[in-house]
């Protein structure tokens, strides 16, 4: 169990600061800090997800790396550091172990006519915004709490995940809806 | 803002990237259309960062963080970025993700004819047992009857159409389980042009469908 290192020490920069010192100093001592925390969990989420161990830390690199490159596009209005990185490697691991393309809707779509923004109620501050979630997915009943790491920690949609756990679709698809209400509710608090 | 959605599931494993691309095709073209449904991904993006924070940290190799240090180091002062979109649509009535599976306009794209008034692209994105294409319905048509396997989705992209269950707009997904016969029409006043998306592929039924099936086309 890890928690967010030194999330209540106000004198060590969050997570997102570090990401913002990357993103407009090119901070090296500020993307070393980032990857001393965020490489072991990107390869530990690579091998939950079955990449053997040279996989898993091409993919640490390769996720690092486009942090680097691509830091100028983060906005703490819309995610915290760890969701970000999380959205980069789950791309890139479909990118390089699943062999597809993951297609994305980019923020500059001309179809969104300039409405990309999530809605105001939205914009509070992500990071605090994952602790409460973090406490809401700690209280989840097990029973949904599993479909929901089975998902993102096994690359099973939920019509495997019911064939594989030998439960019922239409149980597996219950569980998910009350875990999403919960974590919805997580989002409601904020507005 | 669209009526249909996709089921809260493949949301889910939209975000969690567990779906398979030519499902994932339609669910991001949906995006486009619905701030709701971008909400909810956001949402869900924000959940599998709080897994990351949880997850059993490995630890790396030394030697990896300097191999990253010196890739930084020898790169271009300017990282490449991906190629900008254009400002002004360039996409027509595509979404994004579609334009870009495409790769190019609906101008490049050929049609098959499968009965008067209802056309299937050459375009096919196929990957597994799924596969995308395009389905355009003249003003009126109605697709042939037909049943399948597993589960289809339409993704409306111009026009409307409704079949027994509804009517469906641009931005609209009308889901169908196994085993469903569905009967779409085109409104009588546009074409409707969809994009479909199969688990497997299409049986047609009825005296049309034994032709269609063996690939007769009329």
């Amino acid at each position: 169990m890890s928690l967010q290192a030194d999330s209540n020490d106000p004198t060590v920069p969050s997570l997102e600061h570090l990401l913002l010192a990357v993103a407009r100093g090119r901070d090296q001592q500020a993307f070393r800090a980032l990857f001393q925390h965020f490489a072991p969990r990107v390869k530990g989420y690579a091998r939950k997800l079955g990449a053997d161990d040279g996989a898993a830390e091409e993919l640490v690199q390769d996720v690092m790396l486009t942090v680097w490159q691509r830091a100028d596009t983060y906005d703490p209005e819309l995610a915290s550091a760890a969701t970000w990185i999380y959205t980069i490697a789950r791309n890139r691991r479909i990118d390089r172990i699943r062999q597809e393309r993951r297609p994305e809707l980019h923020p500059d779509d001309p179809m969104l006519d300039g409405d990309g923004a999530p809605p105001p109620d939205h914009q509070v501050q992500a990071a605090q915004e994952a602790s409460r979630l973090r406490a809401v997915i700690g209280d989840l009943p097990p029973e949904q709490a599993e479909v929901l790491r089975l998902a993102y920690y096994e690359d099973k949609v939920h019509s495997e995940i019911s064939v594989e756990q030998g439960i019922p679709l239409g149980t597996v698809k219950t569980r998910l809806r009350l875990a999403l209400v919960r974590l919805r509710r997580a989002f409601g608090e904020g507005a | 803002m669209p009526a249909h959605h996709p089921g809260p599931e493949l949301l889910f494993d939209y975000a969690a990237g567990s779906l398979r691309e030519v499902q994932a095709l339609l669910v991001a073209s949906h995006l486009a259309y619905c701030a709701d449904c971008r909400r909810q991904v956001a949402e869900l993006e924000a959940c599998g960062g709080v897994l990351l924070e949880e997850v059993a940290a490995e630890p790396v190799s030394d030697s990896l963080l300097d191999a990253v240090l010196a890739t930084i180091a020898n790169a271009p002062a300017a990282p490449p970025q991906p190629p900008p979109e254009p400002a002004k649509a360039p996409n027509g009535v595509l979404p994004g993700p579609l334009h870009r599976a495409l790769g190019g306009s609906l101008d490049g794209v050929d049609w098959v004819r499968i009965v008067p008034g209802i056309h299937l692209s050459g375009w096919s994105l196929g990957v597994g047992t799924a596969s995308a294409c395009l389905l355009r319905m003249a003003a009126g048509a109605s697709v042939p009857a037909h049943r399948h396997t597993d589960h289809e989705m339409l993704l409306v992209l111009t026009g409307a159409f409704s079949d027994e269950f509804g009517r469906y707009r641009v931005g609209d997904v009308a889901s169908y389980d196994p085993e469903t016969p569905h009967h779409a029409v085109a409104d009588r006043d546009g074409e409707c042009l969809c994009l479909l998306v199969q688990d497997n592929p299409l049986v047609f039924t009825g005296a049309l469908g034994w032709l269609l099936n063996r690939g007769f086309r009329f």
